[in-house]
């Protein structure tokens, strides 16, 4: 595929559902995902966690996270779908690939800059004291 | 290292070297642009779910701390920033607290 991205998905269900319902619901989307051409790189089932704050009156919720790479075509399908899943309570879904790729340039960067900060150090010094 | 501390022109390239000094436009004659607390490090990828690190940036209140406080870099506050917004979003960080 030409342009792969990868998205973290992150969901909240509520916590009065039945396991086997939870199961179903993450199973349900972790199919939408596959058939759609997208690869679920992480599936992580966080379990029960306290909210910051009350969603639809509930203190807790059920947190389930996916790691997916795609086109974006199943993410539109996903959030359609969790959307209209009662039991999803909040969603969110972030493309994180970029973001990534922009944090390795940084790290490339740091460790060519200290490296060179090492060799040229005295020239540097001079340099400095010119634009006074 | 001869420097000249008034002038606010100069310009320093190194992103990690920007901001966090202190302008000092009373007393003496002697004065130093002074950095109140030293710089932050901060990984180059902000995980939004990391919730322990990002609550360094939150205090009691839930307000996202300032950047004059939290004494990072303009380009590691905005990301910061925007990392609490998700964790907000999905109930990891609350919005206020009160």
């Amino acid at each position: 595929m030409a342009n792969l991205r990868t998205y973290e998905v992150m969901f909240i269900i509520n916590p009065d559902t039945s396991n086997e319902d939870v199961e179903r619901i993450v199973g349900s989307l972790r199919d939408i995902t596959t058939s759609l051409g997208g690869s679920i790189v992480k599936e992580d089932l966080m379990g029960r966690r306290q909210l910051a704050y009350p969603i639809e009156k509930k203190r807790e919720g059920i947190y389930v996270l996916f790691e997916i790479d795609g086109s974006g075509k199943e993410i539109a399908e996903l959030e359609r779908r969790m959307r209209v899943t009662e039991e999803v309570m909040r969603y969110i879904s972030v493309r994180v690939d970029e973001d990534r790729k922009a944090a390795e340039k940084i790290s490339k960067n740091r460790e060519r800059k200290s490296s060179r900060r090492g060799f040229n150090a005295k020239a540097q010094d001079e340099s400095v004291g010119q634009d006074v | 290292m001869a420097r000249n501390f008034d002038d606010n022109t100069d310009r320093n390239d190194d992103p990690e070297d920007s901001g966090q000094r202190m302008d000092f436009k009373f007393g003496g004659a002697q004065r130093q642009r002074r950095r109140r607390r030293t710089r932050r490090t901060v990984p180059d990828y902000i995980d939004w779910k990391d919730v322990d690190f990002l609550r360094q940036f939150v205090p009691e209140r839930g307000k996202i701390m300032p950047r004059r406080i939290s004494g990072v870099t303009a380009n590691a506050q905005r990301r910061i920033a925007r990392a609490i917004k998700r964790a907000r979003n999905m109930a990891l960080l609350p919005f206020t607290t009160d």
